[in-house]
């Protein structure tokens, strides 16, 4: 029999977020009456900013949209905007997260976005790393390669698991027992 | 006219999704990310009439481009808003934030497939680039101001 008793495991990350907990700027946010609805508007903002200009360049990488526009002027023209809103995207949920953390830490739904999130990094990179360097061959054409295609059918699925995720973190108290 | 919404409160479908726990929230989910699709078919046209991206491409193959996945968003937007609202519709009906958003909404529906499309399929040159700018920005705001307004609603009322 396997004994994992998780909770022990990961005790140090609810230490840290018990600690965060206590500080005076997260107890200051939980308390504020309007401070955090608005964070959560500039969140969604963000994240229209974020995903919009990532998923029209996985459209172009899946070969479906975006096809007048080479892959790499696509790329170019929106890397600035997509940096800009994951900035904003990132600085307003780590506001979310300060200002409740004993809200997230147990939450299961909250881990599975920031797990995506990291997959999805990883998805990106590894896209940088070793696909983009036959961009040569397929940048202007029609059909881009089986690689391109899986780096941006798997940014489309992972990105929309985290708006999902990010969406359903508060039904999670509802729907599974936490400890 | 409240007793109208309050005929589609008590509908069987709308009962249906208010009585179950994960239809509205998977319902909501999506809405989400279909607004992900929406802002991006807006934005990539926005930031070519703001002279941001894509100058070595026509104006109007951009918004070609861009047309099928708006079109397409904009009906995922309806087909996941609508059970969201009849669902809701007595609480709706009281909300500001809802008569804004539909408001701001039949002002930005109206405004982008009469005044922005007919800038954004225009030959080149034919509408200068102040009158391109500020049809990318008004575009920007009244959307913003729609999703703004779409996430309010849940927050106060």
């Amino acid at each position: 029999m396997f004994d994992l008793a998780l909770a022990d495991y990961f005790a140090w990350l609810r230490s840290f977020f018990e600690y965060v907990s206590e500080r005076e700027t997260s107890i200051m946010l939980r308390e504020s009456q309007y401070v955090m609805p608005w964070v959560f508007v500039l969140h969604v903002v963000s994240m229209c900013m974020f995903a919009g200009t990532i998923l029209m360049m996985d459209l172009r990488l899946l070969g479906v949209g975006n096809m007048a526009t080479p892959f790499s002027q696509v790329q170019r023209r929106l890397f600035p905007w997509q940096m800009a809103a994951m900035f904003f995207s990132a600085a307003t949920g780590l506001a979310l997260v300060w200002g409740n953390p004993m809200n997230y830490v147990t939450n299961i739904i909250f881990w599975v976005k920031m797990l995506a999130m990291g997959i999805a990094g990883l998805n990106a990179l590894a896209f940088h790393f070793i696909t983009e360097y036959t961009l040569v061959d397929w940048d202007a054409g029609e059909t881009p390669p089986f690689g391109a295609k899986l780096a941006g059918g798997l940014s489309i699925l992972l990105w929309a698991n985290v708006i999902v995720a990010g969406r359903l973190i508060p039904y999670a108290l509802t729907w599974f027992r936490t400890y | 006219m409240y007793e109208y919404f309050v005929q589609i409160a008590a509908w069987g479908p709308s009962k249906a999704i208010n009585e179950s726990s994960w239809i509205f929230a998977l319902v909501q989910a999506f809405h989400l990310v279909s607004l992900g699709f929406l802002a991006g078919s807006l934005l990539m046209v926005d930031l070519r009439l703001l002279g941001r991206g894509f100058s070595q491409q026509p104006l109007a193959t951009v918004a070609r481009d861009a047309r099928p996945w708006l079109i397409g968003s904009l009906v995922a937007m309806v087909l996941t808003g609508v059970p969201q609202f009849i669902s809701l519709a007595t609480k709706e009906y009281d909300s500001p934030y809802f008569r804004w958003k539909m408001l701001m909404l039949l002002i930005a529906l109206i405004f982008t497939f009469t005044i922005r499309k007919r800038v954004a399929y225009a030959p080149e040159g034919r509408f200068g680039g102040a009158i391109s700018k500020a049809v990318a920005l008004v575009s920007i705001g009244l959307w913003t101001s729609v999703a703004i307004n779409g996430r309010l609603i849940g927050f106060f009322s």
